[in-house]
């Protein structure tokens, strides 16, 4: 088949976000297809500097869903609660790409609307195409990091793609030659009734580090098999030995609650790329070694020669962390290591 | 009797797959094949509710004829009665055509006032067919939960939402999708092996249903599976004293570069 490009109908793109997330979508919708006209359907009303990014973002209209009464009390409004008033603006729309920031209200926003507009979803897309006969292709994870899924359709359908961590950072900037509206837009308000079934009694934040592994040159990673405090310590004490971040696998941190979550590392947490990553009793299910794909050297400690992390580590040192942690440590200090 | 319904997906073992050397297809023909692994969680937790409730908890699934080697296993884990929808063509179903035939399923067996899904399945991972069943079925959904209670026809949940905890009620019949936090999921013991045997597994044709042919065409279709392969050195330390291998480590680490 042969690709007749002047005959490709113009993309449209409807990025649907909390006023926060736009920006990054709009910087990802560009990049996809510089050409594309995007119109931005804000869940939620911005703060003033965010509103003022908002009219510069790149997109060709900006409209912004403010909640009808009865009003929220602050703080717990749900984006998720937008779904009837997009999904009924939407219908009457020109069809074409619904993007979506692939988080936990993301995704639920995302399967909803592709339910509502009957078409089809690709959930945490790392790319998207046009194909030349006017179609789609993207591309997804599958089997949590062992496979990469290839994806086709035609018409409208519903993407969520990571906007923040690993997304628009490493995409150029808005005004980096995307076509754009050229120039700035006016916000336009649209007050619109909220689904109310399912109702916020109370927010409460998790314990976080705020911290980045993703810049960390040197990570230790505590795996399930660290089982007491005192090996934590001897793990911590290897960290430091080493000037490495500390992270940890998800059980560790969700099971356990020994570390914040923002310090695990797999599908569903960070992804890291230090230059030496260090596991200690860590298995190393594919759910978590998708995570440390971009260390450029795997050190695996484990009792078990079998266990998946040795068969894709660099050295994989076999035996009990309690007696070879602290002599790695050791080790580590007396070779003066710089941290 | 008020009915709970536990959505699960048969999927082959990730850690299973073999990939043609050549061109790192995906190969999943001498895979073993399970319960996807928050569902399980979602089972547990569903049998754990049925039981509070004097509810019937009934294990669903969408899937080819393969999946009916599935229905063992999750009367083991406690439901009291497992449905398999079979359709051929599950194979290239996408959450579109998934949704609609278990939304169906659900409303043909009545009186149901919770379906739980997982967060997201083992092999997709895509958190899309919970809320989807909840759209098509026109219900509320509460997504991403690590805690469950019903008091009434009242369901409360608090939902791992990025960094926040979010507590919500909602009223029932609702969609649940769950956390693996939700709660463990025992491996069954001999006792509950054997009564799994005098359960009742239902196989029922997705063309009995009545759906329209749109709900069973699918939105978005697979163009290839490609597996990924780590290229790592791999050398193993596994002989000596600890302190002559903790020794080896660090001088292969210094050579290298990476210390
Ligand atoms: C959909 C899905 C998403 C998931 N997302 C993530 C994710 O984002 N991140 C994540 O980490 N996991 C995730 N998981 C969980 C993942 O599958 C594994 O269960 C988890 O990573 C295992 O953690 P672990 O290696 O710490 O524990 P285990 O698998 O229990 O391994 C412990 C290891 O410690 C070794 N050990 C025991 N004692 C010692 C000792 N004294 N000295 C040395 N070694 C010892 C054992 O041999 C074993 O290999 C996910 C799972 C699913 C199904
Ligand atoms: N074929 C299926 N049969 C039954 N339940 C399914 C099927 N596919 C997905 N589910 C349910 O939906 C959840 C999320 O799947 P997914 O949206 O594909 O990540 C799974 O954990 C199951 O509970």
């Amino acid at each position: 088949m042969t690709a007749d490009t002047t005959a490709m109908p113009t993309d449209v793109v409807h990025v649907v976000a909390e006023p926060h997330e736009v920006a990054g979508l709009v910087v990802l919708a560009l990049s996809a297809d510089p050409t594309a006209a995007v119109h931005v359907m804000c869940l939620g009303v911005p703060d003033p500097a965010t509103a003022q990014a908002l009219t510069g973002c790149g997109a060709m209209s900006v409209v912004v869903l403010a909640a009808g009464a009865p009003v929220p009390s602050p703080g717990l409004d749900r984006p998720e609660d937008y779904v009837p008033a997009v999904a009924e603006r939407l219908a009457g729309a020109t069809p074409g790409l619904v993007l979506v920031p692939a988080t936990v209200s993301g995704w639920e926003i995302a399967a909803r609307l592709a339910t509502r507009l009957g078409c089809g979803l690709v959930s945490e897309a790392t790319s998207v195409r046009r194909l030349p006969d006017g179609g789609w292709c993207a591309e997804r994870t599958l089997y949590a990091g062992a496979a990469v899924q290839g994806l086709e359709w035609h018409g409208r359908a519903v993407v969520s793609a990571a906007a923040g961590r690993g997304g628009p950072g490493a995409l150029p900037p808005p005004d980096a030659g995307g076509a754009g509206s050229g120039g700035p837009v006016a916000l336009e308000t649209v007050v619109v009734d909220r689904d109310t079934r399912v109702r916020v009694t109370s927010r409460t934040s998790r314990e976080r580090d705020a911290v980045d592994l993703s810049a960390a040159s040197r990570v230790v990673c505590v795996g399930m098999g660290v089982q007491t405090l005192d090996d934590l310590a001897l793990v911590e004490d290897l960290a430091r030995a080493l000037g490495a971040e500390l992270a940890c696998t998800r059980p560790v941190a969700e099971d356990r609650g020994w570390l914040p979550v923002d310090r695990y590392i797999g599908i569903s947490g960070a992804s890291v790329h230090p230059d030496l990553y260090v596991g200690v009793g860590v298995s190393g299910q594919v759910q978590h070694t998708v995570g440390i794909r971009d260390a450029r050297t795997v050190v695996a400690i484990n009792t078990d020669a079998s266990a998946a992390l040795m068969g894709q580590c660099d050295h994989g040192l076999v035996g009990d962390l309690r007696e070879l942690v602290p002599l790695l440590a050791g080790a580590v200090r007396a070779a003066g290591v710089p941290s | 009797m008020p009915r709970a319904v536990v959505c699960y997906k048969w999927v082959p073992a990730e850690n299973e797959l073999r990939l043609d050397p050549v061109t790192r297809a995906v190969d999943t023909s001498s895979a073993r094949w399970k319960v996807s692994d928050y569902d399980r969680n979602a089972i547990e937790a569903g049998r754990v509710l049925a039981a509070e409730r004097g509810a019937e908890l009934v294990a669903l699934t969408f899937g080819d004829a393969g999946a009916k080697a599935s229905q063992k296993d999750v009367l083991a884990r406690g439901a009291d009665r497992a449905v398999h929808v079979v359709s051929a063509a599950a194979g290239s179903a996408d959450g579109h055509v998934t949704a609609h035939a278990l939304a169906a399923q659900v409303r043909a067996l009545g009186d149901v006032e919770v379906v739980l899904c997982g967060e997201g399945a083992a092999d997709t991972y895509a958190h899309e067919v919970g809320p989807r069943v909840a759209e098509v079925l026109g219900w509320p959904v509460v997504t991403n939960v690590r805690e469950l209670a019903v008091q009434g026809e009242r369901l409360h949940a608090v939902r791992v939402v990025g960094g926040d905890l979010e507590a919500v009620e909602c009223d029932l019949p609702a969609v649940v999708t769950v956390l693996a936090e939700v709660g463990p999921a025992p491996i069954p013991g001999l006792k509950a092996v054997i009564a799994a045997g005098r359960k009742p597994g239902e196989q029922v044709a997705v063309d009995a249903l009545g759906l329209a042919p749109d709900a069973l065409a699918p939105r978005t279709v697979v163009t290839r599976v490609t597996g990924y392969a780590a290229e790592r050195s791999r050398v193993l330390l596994d002989a000596g004293e600890p302190a002559e291998r903790v020794a080896a480590l660090v001088s292969a680490l210094t050579e290298t570069g990476a210390l």
